[in-house]
């Protein structure tokens, strides 16, 4: 879904989605993860990471970021808890991506290969 | 002397415009159905055991028993006892279910075909009291979640509501992806035909909880409040998409999706 809402963005890297450190090519995409990350490891600088949003983005755009960690804290948890398969049209499509960011390290990769 | 009782914002459920934030109405709004539904009899547990299914769910958000296993190589290695909730009666859920909500907060991506076998052969369980049981635990950590990332304190759970469970399931429901049972949108029971609106393929994660098709209602609310409604996932790329509401475009909402997913270790 990110290459797919990204095209026309050469300056796209996904590999910003596993490494902390790269260039998403997104605007604003650093300060973005960095707050879901804290969000997720509930972590200590997480008031300044919300500020960092507010500051850069304003007050509505820390909402909408915090309903998408919600989200997905959320959708992960079906998806681990059902041990439901990459869907067919997106194992396809991706591969590639995949490959790159090492997603197969993942222990519930195994559900695909089993699926 | 006469005492009259009167209802305040204060009272009301996820009012956050009193707390100073102006959030837009869509998260309370759908944070009220959903612990409407957490209160109210589901489809296989009471009320009273769905709030106590949420407040072990909020416990196993906390619990540093949890936290050492996720962290170990191996979860069996750890000796201890998970952190339980204060609660009028501490009999509502059995051990392996609380075992099952705590691991799923805490450690879903090392959840396993065998575990899922585990936890659905206990006495009592089955597999539409687990999904039921999974659809109260995700989506009371969603709201949480949401709360938790604002830095605003938890909503107080709600008061159960009497009544006896429907017990409905899927009746043509398949093992087509996962563990559980699924039905995708022509499979549907004739009451269950709107739980996937203006779609007719469902991916894997929204029809995961299809089962007890009232947990894909409950998903497509919340979802909708959060992300974006289901039928418009595969559609709705731009901040030029008709009807996108957001302050943030959807690339970097994807962007924190991806991220959220790859730090849970989740390859879905």
């Amino acid at each position: 879904m990110l290459r797919a809402s990204s095209r026309g963005n050469d300056a796209l890297d996904i590999q910003s989605v596993v490494d902390p450190d790269a260039d998403s090519g997104v605007p604003h995409g650093g300060i973005l993860t960095a707050f879901a990350e804290s969000a997720v490891r509930r972590a200590d600088d997480l008031p300044e990471r919300r500020e960092d949003i507010v500051a850069a983005m304003g007050e509505p755009a820390l909402f909408d970021a915090a309903g998408i960690v919600a989200n997905f804290q959320r959708m992960v948890r079906i998806a681990d808890g059902c041990g439901i398969p990459l869907d067919e049209w997106t194992r396809k499509r991706t591969a590639d991506a995949r490959d790159q960011l090492n997603l197969d390290r993942f222990k519930s990769a195994a559900n695909t290969a089993a699926g | 002397m006469t005492v009259t009782m009167t209802t305040t914002i204060l009272d009301i459920p996820f009012a956050y415009i009193s707390r100073g934030r102006e959030i837009p109405y869509r998260f309370a709004a759908a944070h009220r159905r959903a612990w409407r539904r957490i209160a109210e009899p589901g489809d296989w547990w009471t009320g009273a055991e769905r709030v106590a299914i949420a407040a072990e769910t909020r416990a196993a958000a906390e619990c540093g028993f949890c936290r050492e296993r996720a962290a170990a190589l191996s979860p069996a290695s750890v000796a201890g006892g998970h952190l339980r909730p204060c609660l009028p009666s501490d009999d509502l859920l059995p051990e392996a279910e609380i075992d099952a909500i705590h691991a799923v907060i805490a450690d879903s991506a090392r959840l396993s075909p065998d575990w899922y076998e585990g936890v659905t052969s206990t006495d009592g369980m089955d597999d539409a009291r687990y999904v039921d049981l999974l659809g109260v635990v995700v989506h009371v950590f969603s709201v949480d979640e949401f709360h938790r990332a604002l830095g605003m304190a938890l909503e107080p759970l709600p008061q159960p509501e009497p009544g006896e469970p429907r017990r409905h399931r899927s009746s043509k429901a398949e093992h087509l992806a996962g563990w559980t049972p699924i039905v995708q949108p022509w499979m549907c029971d004739p009451e269950d035909r709107d739980i996937y609106p203006g779609s007719r393929w469902a991916a894997n994660v929204i029809s995961a909880l299809s089962l007890v098709p009232e947990n894909v209602r409950w998903l497509s609310e919340l979802s909708a409040a959060h992300y974006l409604p289901h039928h418009r996932v595969g559609s709705a790329m731009g901040v030029d998409s008709e009807g996108w509401a957001r302050a943030i475009s959807r690339p970097q909402v994807e962007l924190i999706a991806a991220r959220v997913s790859a730090l849970n270790e989740c390859f879905y």
